[in-house]
């Protein structure tokens, strides 16, 4: 077994910096607890350059860093961001799970896949860092000691016999999951770290301490199993970013967009998912919502094939976001998913090279980006004997082969259709047309209101175009107008 | 000419000033008379082509139908890009297009359409982008022609004549035109050689076979006096002194 340790020690601190592109955060941020005399508990390097110190009142704080943003602590965006980066563990191992403030994962098993185990961590601490957190890592052979590791900020213990007890040993207990009571007794008898605690007794100690010390110090060296709840990623994919600072800039939604996207891909590979539809909420500033009314502008994005690239999905929302328009800066962004559809993983090549045709953005998902939902149409037939209700012009979701098609009649039909008929009175030339085929009736829809009573002919202009022309008896008389209908191109 | 000499012309290295350039994935155009004068015998499967026609309604989508059916059904799109019409989807299926891979590229203005043809080109999954496109700015064009050629997509990009004077960044430029109810198609420009004579096609349909020596009727709207029943066999002779239709592209 071999266990990866994520601590997250500024956590409360960067679920608000992270909407942030680095060269956006300009202002020093401070986070603070909620009270009567509310105490900073995070701030970032600017603060901390300006003297701001953990524990310090926040009025001193704002005294020291006059142009410093401060947010209260959200600790439920901070559990929420737990998961997701739970979640996209996910993606290395399946075997992760929730503990304290941190991720465990135990990564044996995937290290071939991966190339080795500093490839592994690279991948898995690289991904977190690009997600906006500042991981402390550590890896040991049992779960409570890469723990215990990470919060001493050691290194990694050596995966070899006799290492884990040697890297242990000079850490202090309170890393380990030892209760207070019991340390400061420990600290009193002059056992302070896990290493002294390892060589007293074990009888003595747990009849002095409790089952509980001696089974901690068990787990921690591997004598006694760990077992750990697996983390489950949530059925539903919804995630929410507060931007420390309104912005008003779409460079700067466009990053914490990547942010989003980059949770949703994770989430998605990790419930073998991809997404055809999703909703991106923007929250504006509070005291313009009043004004305007509506509290979010809703922006609704449509895939025409599952996907879960990061690539692809920030590609189709930028494009979309390029053009909406804002009414008010946004404080704030939620992204949800609103339809999924089950998408099988992809093996790799047997080759080198062969996973280099990775799929692009489809040009469907390009198109409809730029252009709008409905600008892509496909037509086909539908049964109707009237030449402009005998097709229909659906999105292309369905991507189903529609050949063959129903038999056509062996009446010529023309490849251009004019929207509407147009009269061929204002439509002039100097010499007559001449008529090729014809007539065709059509008469038909007395029942619906759109009833047609035409002759169709086939036409020959002196230029040689040949149209499909009609003439409308539908007023009961052989003397109906003509029209222009189609274009035999 | 000598076997040995005829072997030794047929060097790859050897390119004869009557010969065409080879085209690796050429699509047959579905008319052999058209295919003989194509280089590699079709339609570029990676290039832009130019099509220049004076009318519409001469038959010209119709030459490019077989190549746009055949490419469908095997599972590539084809994209549309700007029509000036909508296409009549029962007359495209007759034509054996699996309608389920055309797309039809809707565009606000000749910049997003012009932006549209160049996605469609680029895409793997499109075997081939038509556009009807009033650009002539030879930069774009040469863009699009990259695009086609990095892409791998037949391009064809229809267009008025009268611009045959000014230089085509695509390899393939044709013009069509009516003549004697056939197609004629004039190669202007090809990787190879010149064509001198045009080539006349037969693209028409099922109306042209009226009886030889038949008279064809002729057809004006009547001034609205008497209502006459334009009937083939016997209306011959209506043309009107007053003004006849003449096709012109409706505001679609």
């Amino acid at each position: 077994m071999r266990w990866i340790a994520l601590l997250f020690p500024s956590l409360a601190l960067d679920v608000f910096a992270r909407a942030l592109p680095p060269q956006h955060a300009a202002a020093p941020l401070v986070v603070h607890e909620e009270g009567r005399t509310p105490r900073v508990i995070a701030a970032d390097a600017a603060a901390r350059e300006a003297g701001v110190r953990d524990g310090m009142p926040l009025s001193a704080a704002l005294a020291l860093a006059p142009g410093a943003t401060q947010q209260p602590r959200d600790v439920a965006a901070e559990e929420d961001a737990l998961a997701r980066l739970a979640t996209f563990a996910l993606a290395f191992t399946p075997a992760v799970s929730l503990a304290d403030g941190a991720i465990v994962a135990e990564i044996r098993g995937s290290l071939r896949l991966f190339g080795g185990e500093a490839k592994l961590v690279a991948g898995l601490v690289d991904g977190v860092r690009e997600r906006g957190f500042a991981p402390r890592v550590a890896l040991a052979p049992t779960p409570l000691a890469a723990l215990a590791l990470a919060r001493a900020g050691a290194e990694a213990a050596p995966d070899a016999p006799g290492g884990l007890a040697r890297a242990l040993a000079p850490l202090p207990l309170a890393a380990f999951d030892v209760e207070p009571a019991t340390i400061a007794t420990l600290e009193a008898a002059g056992v302070r770290t896990f290493g002294d605690a390892e060589r007293l007794p074990r009888a003595g100690l747990a009849r002095r301490f409790g089952r509980a010390l001696v089974d901690t110090l068990d787990r921690a060296a591997g004598r006694v199993p760990d077992p750990r709840e697996p983390f489950v990623p949530p059925p539903q994919f919804a995630s929410r970013l507060e931007l420390p600072a309104c912005v008003h800039d779409v460079e700067a939604l466009a990053f914490a967009v990547h942010r989003l996207v980059q949770e949703l891909a994770a989430w998605l590979l990790a419930r073998g998912l991809g997404v055809t539809a999703l909703t991106l909420a923007l929250a504006h500033e509070r005291a313009l919502v009043r004004h305007l009314g509506s509290p979010c502008t809703h922006a609704r994005f449509a895939l025409a094939t599952p996907s879960r690239t990061p690539a692809h999905l920030t590609h189709v929302m930028r494009e979309r976001l390029a053009r909406l328009a804002l009414p008010a800066p946004v404080a704030g962004l939620a992204l949800a998913t609103e339809a999924v559809a089950p998408l099988a993983g992809r093996n790799l090549g047997l080759l080198p090279g062969s996973e280099a045709d990775a799929p692009e953005v489809p040009l469907l998902d390009r198109l409809r980006a730029r252009l709008g939902e409905d600008a892509v149409r496909l037509v086909l037939p539908r049964a109707d004997h009237r030449p402009e209700r005998a097709m229909r012009a659906p999105l292309p979701e369905a991507c189903a082969s529609a050949w063959p098609s129903a038999p056509a009649g062996d009446a010529p039909r023309p490849l251009w259709l004019l929207a509407r008929p147009q009269p061929l009175r204002g439509l002039t030339a100097a010499q007559p047309w001449v008529l090729r085929e014809g007539p065709e009736r059509i008469e038909s829809g007395w029942w619906d209101g759109h009833d047609v009573r035409r002759d169709y002919f086939v036409a020959e202009s002196p230029a040689g175009e040949v149209a499909w022309i009609y003439r409308d008896h539908r007023h009961g008389t052989d003397d109906g107008e003509w029209f222009l209908h189609g274009v035999f191109a | 000419m000598t076997p040995a000499l005829a072997a030794l012309l047929s060097h790859p290295a050897i390119w004869r000033g009557g010969d065409c350039a080879p085209e690796p994935a050429a699509l047959s155009t579905g008319y052999a008379a058209l295919d003989a004068v194509l280089p590699g015998g079709g339609w570029p499967g990676r290039a832009l082509v130019e099509m220049q026609v004076a009318h519409e309604g001469i038959g010209e989508l119709r030459l490019t139908l077989p190549a746009v059916a055949r490419l469908t059904r095997d599972g590539r799109q084809v994209a549309w890009v700007a029509p000036p019409y909508r296409p009549y989807a029962p007359a495209l299926a007759a034509a054996g297009v699996d309608l389920a891979r055309l797309l039809l590229v809707r565009c606000r203005d000749a910049k997003e359409a012009l932006w549209a043809f160049e996605q469609a080109l680029r895409a793997p999954e499109c075997g081939a982008a038509f556009a009807w496109l009033a650009e002539s700015d030879e930069r774009r064009l040469h863009r699009l022609a990259v695009a086609a050629r990095e892409g791998r997509t037949l391009g064809v990009l229809w267009r008025r004549p009268g611009v045959t004077a000014q230089a085509t960044a695509a390899p393939l430029r044709l013009a069509l035109a009516a003549r004697e109810g056939a197609l004629e198609v004039r190669v202007l420009k090809r990787r190879g050689g010149e064509v001198a004579q045009p080539i006349r096609l037969d693209v028409a349909q099922r109306w042209s076979t009226l009886p030889p020596g038949a008279q064809p009727p002729a057809f004006g709207p009547r001034v609205p006096v008497r209502p006459v029943r334009p009937d083939p066999r016997t209306s011959a002779g209506h043309a009107q002194a007053q003004r006849s239709p003449r096709l012109r592209r409706a505001a679609n």
